[in-house]
């Protein structure tokens, strides 16, 4: 077993000139450095390494930290390659950590202070830019970074500036704005920012929201099985048990049932410029949604799919919807409904997010993309969902715009549409939620 | 279970066994079993997270145990239960023995894994047993012991090697991925996968397996639902293999492609690129590829 440290006074070392090289005091240890465990000044270094690490939004525990100095114990610290994949696997913890990761680990190698590098790839809930090759279908939206590079070892709450990439109109994106059109152009239109403020009312309303979908939210039986009198399956292993009591006579025989589960509720909700004026309340309902089940997920689009599950997650009711809008770069930008939701399928519908969940698109079906292609990853979605429900703000009837071309053609794919809703009026949401249930719609074979 | 003293002994080992990886996975595993923690891997589907259970146990001769989740699996599936039929007999003929012992204790694989010393424990996609499943797993992996009310502590002469594998269906609980060290496969390469492809499939012709691993990383470009993983590479390959091709055309890609992509629109979209030229251009690059088939680059 390796070393069983506690943590080394990193201050004994000078941070000012960003510590030590790893590779040049492996050298100047010598040949023996490999076998050793590793020195205070290694561990110094270790240490600010798992700070930076920290600074930057990784979840970097001590015991992570401990690992890693043990792992460092096993392995020749000489070696780039072998103290790489030892942190690798201490403090990488999702695939999308690995950007991060690599640029501070180049830079601890290196002995460069560690100072905050671009930040952009690591929110993690945005991943659909993340991956590579995978995703990068269409033309990805360039990322400006108004972050100042700010020093992570130095242990400032660096961590409550989080920059906001700014939106840069597209490449090759040579739409004439004009008129109405800009309100749904696919072009990122950069919105003022102002604070999301809520009054007294809004949060003691969402509150109760929060408590009316908890109460609403359609169940599932689970596969768990939980002893119930009027259960259907027989306990075999209950009835035994009880019957040794009797010396082996089954006086009562004991049941099961499936034991119920709250439904997963999923949203994807649509904050481009012509839904602008439901984005905030809508946010917030989501905040509410995500609060009361256990299993909610939402999405936000615009011109790109950001998840703000995480971002919501909080007590903290105005924090948090001021933290989850941070995270959405097209905040009131254009609109690609197909895009985004083809985003969606690829990333977190491949990996079940919607198998068997109620879906709930909120948008007005205005859409400046392919509308085929919104067809089509609508159709796709409602094979995986247990029932896709599309709320549209706009009333009955003006779906039938010419601007609602993405609207008629997800329609009929949709297995609920609800025209009309004001997301404004928050408590209909539980109530809507509730009226839904679980039901399997009836759908007819799609011929595609 | 006898350790590997370096981390290229244990890529050789592993080498044997067919099971061809780079140098971070080596890495890891070589820390996971030095550290004695839980490995968990992730990665996309066919990239062969399995596989490296299988192969763990392979190369250090040692038992491979394999516990599969579920929605509901529970104490009584992966850890112990009692045979309560055998108890019952005992019961009724009058036996003496003590109802509640080792003799009547059925294990489960978490059980049978701290019973044997030295095994590998394979927990496989975990993603899909609930939170209350993995809460309970949570003490196996920390302390490797277990409490049976009725018997009491058990623990591990020696802990087994641990891989846990999940598919992303869900996050997992930090405390858990805490607990152990983490990695994410990546698809292999291109000169690695064919390593891979004739090292599993010794009969192929070199040239066949080198087209149709390009034809398959060219794939992996593409923006597909559902990209090809390195099970349904080595498929394709056996599938023209089968059919008495030592190299690729169109023609019989275009029969076989249904052993290599799941999704029909992902059908649709490759034959309506033209295959043509998608092989084409797999044939270039297989070209390309230096005459050395046998050589497992790294990545």
């Amino acid at each position: 077993m390796g070393l069983r440290v506690g943590l080394p006074d990193h201050r004994t070392r000078s941070r000012a000139d960003g510590g030590w090289s790893p590779g040049a005091a492996a050298r100047a240890a010598g040949a023996e450095a490999g076998e050793r465990a590793p020195d205070q000044a290694i561990l110094a270094a270790a240490v600010a390494f798992a700070r930076a690490l920290r600074e930057l939004g990784l979840a970097v525990s001590v015991d992570s930290e401990l690992v890693f100095f043990s792992a460092l114990a096993e392995l020749d610290v000489r070696k780039q390659a072998d103290v790489y994949w030892a942190a690798h696997a201490a403090f990488v913890h999702t695939p999308d950590e690995r950007a991060v990761f690599d640029t501070v680990f180049e830079r601890f190698w290196a002995g460069q202070p560690m100072t905050l590098p671009q930040r952009g790839a690591e929110h993690g809930e945005s991943d659909a830019r993340m991956g590579g090759a995978q995703h990068g279908g269409e033309a990805l939206p360039q990322f400006q970074h108004e972050g100042k590079a700010a020093s992570a070892v130095d242990g400032d709450k660096q961590r409550a500036t989080r920059d906001i990439p700014s939106a840069e109109g597209e490449q090759g994106a040579s739409n004439q704005q004009r008129g109405v059109l800009a309100a749904w152009s696919a072009r990122e239109t950069v919105s003022d920012r102002q604070r999301l403020e809520y009054n007294h009312d809004e949060l003691a309303a969402l509150r109760k929201l929060a408590e009316d979908i908890k109460r609403a939210a359609p169940v599932r039986r689970s596969r768990r099985c939980r002893p119930a009198r009027g259960g259907h399956r027989l306990d075999v292993r209950r009835t035994l048990r009880d019957s040794m009591t009797t010396d082996g006579e089954a006086f009562r025989l004991s049941y099961t049932a499936q034991a119920p589960r709250p439904r997963r509720l999923l949203f994807l909700c649509d904050v481009s410029g012509s839904m602008e004026r439901y984005s905030r309340v809508l946010l917030a309902s989501l905040k509410a949604a995500v609060g009361a089940a256990r299993r909610a997920e939402a999405f936000v689009f615009a011109t790109r799919l950001t998840r703000v599950t995480r971002s919501l997650d909080g007590h903290d009711l105005e924090r948090a919807l001021e933290q989850a809008r941070a995270t959405v770069p097209d905040w009131s930008g254009g609109t690609r409904i197909g895009g985004a939701l083809a985003d969606f399928n690829r990333t977190y519908g491949r990996r079940g997010f919607a198998r068997g969940a109620i879906v709930l698109v909120v948008s007005d079906g205005w859409d400046r993309g392919d509308p085929e292609l919104l067809a089509g990853e609508v159709r796709r979605l409602q094979l995986q969902a247990r029932r896709l429900v599309w709320l549209n703000p706009r009333p009955m009837g003006l779906d039938q715009q010419p601007l609602a071309i993405g609207m008629r053609a997800a329609m009929p794919f949709v297995d609920d549409f609800v025209p009309g809703h004001d997301p404004r009026a928050v408590a209909g949401l539980a109530q809507l939620i509730g009226d839904l249930g679980g039901q399997r719609p009836q759908r007819r074979p799609v011929r595609a | 279970m006898p350790g590997f003293d370096s981390i290229e002994q244990l890529r050789d080992a592993f080498t044997a066994q067919r099971y061809l990886m780079d140098e971070g996975l080596a890495t890891v595993v070589f820390l996971a079993q030095r550290l004695r923690k839980p490995l968990l891997v992730e990665g996309e589907p066919g990239v062969g997270k399995t596989e490296l259970a299988k192969a763990l146990a392979a190369a250090s001769g040692a038992p491979l145990i394999r516990l599969q989740c579920y929605e509901g699996i529970d104490v009584h599936h992966a850890l112990y239960d009692w045979d309560y039929p055998r108890q019952l007999l005992q019961l009724r003929a009058g036996g003496s023995a003590p109802l509640y012992s080792e003799e009547f204790l059925v294990r489960r694989p978490l059980l049978e894994a701290l019973a044997q010393p030295g095994s590998v424990l394979l927990i496989d996609e975990l993603d899909r047993a609930d939170d209350e499943f993995e809460a309970f797993l949570l003490e196996f992996l920390s302390d490797f012991q277990v409490t049976i009310p009725e018997v009491g502590v058990i623990c591990a002469e020696e802990p087994p090697a641990v891989v846990i594998t999940s598919n992303r269906t869900r996050d997992l609980h930090e405390a858990l991925k805490r607990r152990c060290l983490y990695h994410w496969i990546d698809h292999p390469d291109l000169r690695r996968e064919v390593a891979i492809a004739r090292a599993r499939l010794p009969g192929v012709s070199e040239r066949l397996a080198e087209q149709v691993c390009a034809f398959v990383q060219d794939l992996r470009w593409l923006d597909l639902y559902r990209s090809p993983g390195v099970g349904e590479t080595l498929d394709w390959v056996e599938a023209f293999h089968t059919l008495g091709r030592d190299e690729i055309d169109a023609a019989t890609a275009d029969r076989t492609l249904g052993t290599l992509l799941k999704e029909r629109d992902d059908l649709e979209r490759i034959r309506g690129k033209g295959l043509e030229a998608l092989v084409e251009r797999a044939e270039e690059r297989a070209a390309e590829l230096p005459q050395d088939g046998a050589s497992s680059g790294a990545a």
